[in-house]
């Protein structure tokens, strides 16, 4: 479905945003996991035409975006970073604006959008007064509006607090079936009750690209769970990668992705989405 | 043009129209407007008139008015109208919208189009409201009764050059990096004036040549229809004096006989090609022209005008929020590089003329116009509040800030005036601070800067046209030495305005 070839997005300044990245994809969802930085934003924004990557081809069903761009925006839908409203519209209205800019003038298909993200109740109201969520929501509307069959969201979970995570998730789990869905993010809970495939960039480049129980698979014997002290614990911190720590009346419940097995009566334990996305970056730090 | 294309252009022009009527500034800016209506047609037993032509006034028909007010809403659109329309791609950008629209089937010229097009509806819109409160001003003091489609007539043939001059140069300019910002403001506002003044005074004089296809406030044709028909272009639009003496003059106003037609469509379409400009320089909302077009040019010149301004911030030490106002300042300088290169000619121009201060004046403005609101339009407002004071004190500290930025820019008249004609300085510094009032009040009250450049420099049109007549109206001393009571009155007049601010900010602080 989604093929990328060398890859490359150098700016005038002569650093690179994306570095000779490949990738094939079929349909699910793939998120795109990585630090800030990462080059997540322009390989997506490359996908979705906005910006035209300066070496490397994408091809969207065999279709080079680049050259024929209008092939792919026909069949996109695409939710960028920090996605602004405009204030005095009403959320109908907005939500009409971009339909037609998509070719979509069906009033039954933004009344039927604004219930799926649940916004058919403030329809009418400006949406300068909506909450983050609401107006992400209104994102994904927007998005989807046009029932397009490669969906990108780039961290659209983004400062919404954690209800608002979660609905967000059931709602792209929901609308992303049968599509091809990039989700990218640096929460690795954002995506690992909906990714089908996992992407992790670094550097500007592909550091891992599997089903998440692959990625988990390969971390296997390298997670470790151990109790320390609280006292003990900053010094932990320190000196080796924690994945995740719970204060408890015993002390400080620690998982550490680790080669060795850290001193001090650690345990292995089953890896995470989480532990294996630290895992992967710190094999690639090493490397 | 297909059926999408239509749909589309139809939805930007109608989007824009929605967010720009929907704002609070659009109200003031066109209550403000509407009031000027009312002091433009003055009653003829005050001494004024709306138009006079050698002398004599004329009679207030529907022509006579409809003509006048025509000419004048030419020039508020020619002048300010493109500083309220010039933000159609900005916002798209800010929003990020535009990256949404440009991942769709939407052509780039489609959205050249479309924002073309809002221009000119949201323009019109204004242009026909201030008709209707024109013909209001006809019915109040008309001498004749009111002839609406005469009276269309002559909005008919003096406004839509300017229309559409205004919304091409918009999207032209916001379509090329180095004329988006501060620059492409400034710039304008020389262009229009030198544009307006080239074919005018061409045209005033019996010649003109091509330059009369080229009459986009259509000042020349009423020049030119002025001296065929009366033999003078000795005229004024706009609360004239006039000879009492002299009966008044009944004018039937602009019509399109003997090919006239020809060159104000000419003069309307004529601008239409440079949208071609824009689309060759559109950058399509692509982020890596967007950062280059926005990295160019600021580093270093933060640092070295930090140095250079850094023995005028000393004095500032004493007040309170010295620090965080003298910062905002260089704010200014640091997003704007250009600002030093008008420090430098502001000082050059107040060295080698004389009468520059009332140009001088309109630059400032434009420079410190968005001093109060930039903090709100970046989302910055939370971290603002933050600072130890801001938050109770944000009027003061903007206050501040556009005094400082405007006492720089005009530092050199300033001295000079201080060493030639001390008897003038406080009332140029009352001046600078009704002005950076000004601009703090409306900044604060409309969350933008545009209602502070619309208003402002229509006040300033008025005075420089006046030419000292109106004392009243010497704000900072152009033509003479203002009494202490006009002094004294725009001293009142700022205190008002930022006590409004003060009140409108702590009403937002408890909501």
């Amino acid at each position: 479905m989604l093929h990328l070839e060398g890859v490359s997005k150098r700016f005038r300044g002569g650093n690179y945003g994306v570095r000779d990245l490949s990738l094939s994809i079929g349909s699910g969802v793939l998120g795109l996991l990585g630090p800030n930085g990462a080059g997540k934003t322009t390989l997506m924004q490359m996908i979705a035409t906005i910006t035209r990557p300066t070496a490397g081809t994408i091809r969207f069903d065999g279709v080079d975006v680049a050259r024929n761009p209008n092939e792919i925006r026909r069949r996109l839908g695409y939710l960028p970073q920090d996605f602004g409203v405009y204030d005095n519209l009403t959320a109908q209205e907005f939500l009409s604006y971009f339909a037609a800019l998509k070719g979509v003038h069906s009033r039954a298909r933004i009344n039927e959008m604004l219930e799926m993200v649940n916004l058919h109740n403030v329809a009418k109201r400006p949406v300068g007064g909506f909450s983050g969520g609401m107006k992400q929501r209104l994102g994904i509307a927007q998005a989807l509006v046009n029932d397009p069959d490669l969906v990108i969201v780039d961290e659209p979970t983004a400062g919404l607090d954690p209800e608002e995570r979660v609905r967000f998730r059931n709602v792209l789990a929901d609308a992303g079936l049968g599509k091809l869905v990039i989700l990218s993010t640096h929460i690795v809970s954002d995506v690992e009750s909906v990714a089908t495939h996992i992407a992790i960039m670094n550097g500007g480049s592909i550091v891992a690209c599997a089903t998440p129980e692959e990625l988990m698979r390969v971390a296997e014997g390298s997670v470790w769970e151990l109790v320390v002290p609280s006292e003990r614990f900053d010094e932990l911190r320190r000196t080796a990668r924690v994945s995740s720590a719970v204060r408890k009346s015993d002390g400080v419940h620690v998982r550490i992705v680790s080669g060795e097995e850290p001193r001090g009566g650690a345990t292995a334990a089953e890896p995470t989405l989480e532990d294996a996305f630290l895992y992967t970056m710190r094999e690639k730090a090493a490397a | 043009m297909n059926r999408q294309t239509g749909s589309r252009v139809a939805a930007i022009v109608r989007a824009d129209f929605l967010i720009r009527f929907r704002r609070a500034s659009t109200v003031i800016v066109f209550l403000l407007l509407s009031g000027f209506a009312y002091v433009w047609v003055p009653a003829t037993s005050t001494g004024r008139t709306l138009m006079q032509i050698h002398g004599a006034r004329v009679l207030y028909n529907s022509a006579a008015i409809g003509m006048g007010t025509s000419m004048l809403a030419s020039i508020f659109i020619g002048l300010f109208g493109f500083y309220v329309v010039s933000n159609a791609v900005r916002r798209d950008v800010d929003s990020r919208c535009g990256y949404v629209m440009a991942s769709t089937n939407m052509g780039t010229s489609e959205y050249i189009v479309g924002k073309f097009l809002g221009n000119v509806v949201f323009l019109s819109t204004f242009v026909f409201g201030f008709m209707l409160v024109s013909m209001a001003m006809q019915v109040v003091r008309g001498e004749a009764p009111l002839e609406p489609l005469l009276f269309m007539k002559q909005y008919a043939i003096a406004t839509p050059s300017t229309i559409v001059f205004v919304s091409v140069v918009a999207i032209v300019f916001e379509s090329i990096p180095f004329l988006s910002g501060r620059i492409g403001d400034v710039l304008y506002f020389f262009f229009y004036c030198a544009s307006l003044g080239i074919v005018a005074s061409s045209m005033e004089h019996g010649g003109g040549g091509v330059l009369r296809y080229f009459d986009f406030s259509g000042f020349g044709y009423l020049f030119e229809q002025t001296r065929h028909n009366f033999h003078t272009t000795s005229m004024s639009i706009g609360s004239s004096t006039f000879s009492r003496a002299m009966a008044p003059v009944t004018i039937a106003g602009l019509n399109l006989g003997g090919g006239a037609w020809a060159t104000r469509l000419v003069s309307t379409i004529a601008p239409l090609p440079l949208l071609l400009i824009g689309l060759l320089f559109f950058h399509r909302f692509d982020p890596a022209r967007l950062r280059a077009a926005g990295a160019k040019g600021k580093r270093g010149w933060m640092r070295n005008f930090n140095a250079l301004a850094r023995p005028f911030g000393r004095p500032i030490a004493a007040i309170p929020v010295r620090g965080a106002a003298l910062k905002d300042a260089m704010m200014t300088f640091a997003s704007t590089p250009f600002t030093i290169f008008a420090l430098v000619g502001i000082s050059i121009a107040s060295l080698a003329a004389s009468d520059s201060l009332p140009i001088t004046f309109a630059i400032v403005a434009i420079f410190i116009a968005d001093v109060a609101s930039r903090d709100r339009r970046a989302g910055t407002t939370g971290l603002i509040y933050a600072a130890p004071r801001l938050r109770e004190r944000f009027v003061t500290w903007k206050l501040l800030s556009s005094a400082i930025v405007a006492m720089l820019l005009l530092i050199a008249p300033v001295l000079q005036i201080a060493f030639a004609h001390p008897i003038r300085l406080p009332a140029l510094l009352i001046g600078i601070a009704f002005v950076a009032a000004s601009a703090t009040a409306l900044g604060i009250i409309s969350g933008n800067p545009k209602t502070f450049i619309v208003g402002f420099l229509t006040f300033w049109y008025v005075v420089v046209n006046d030419k000292g007549q109106t004392p009243a109206f010497d704000f900072a001393g152009f033509f003479s030495t203002p009494t202490m009571r006009v002094t004294a009155m725009y001293a009142a007049i700022a205190i008002v305005l930022l006590a409004t601010a003060e009140v409108v900010h702590r009403a937002r602080l408890r909501a």
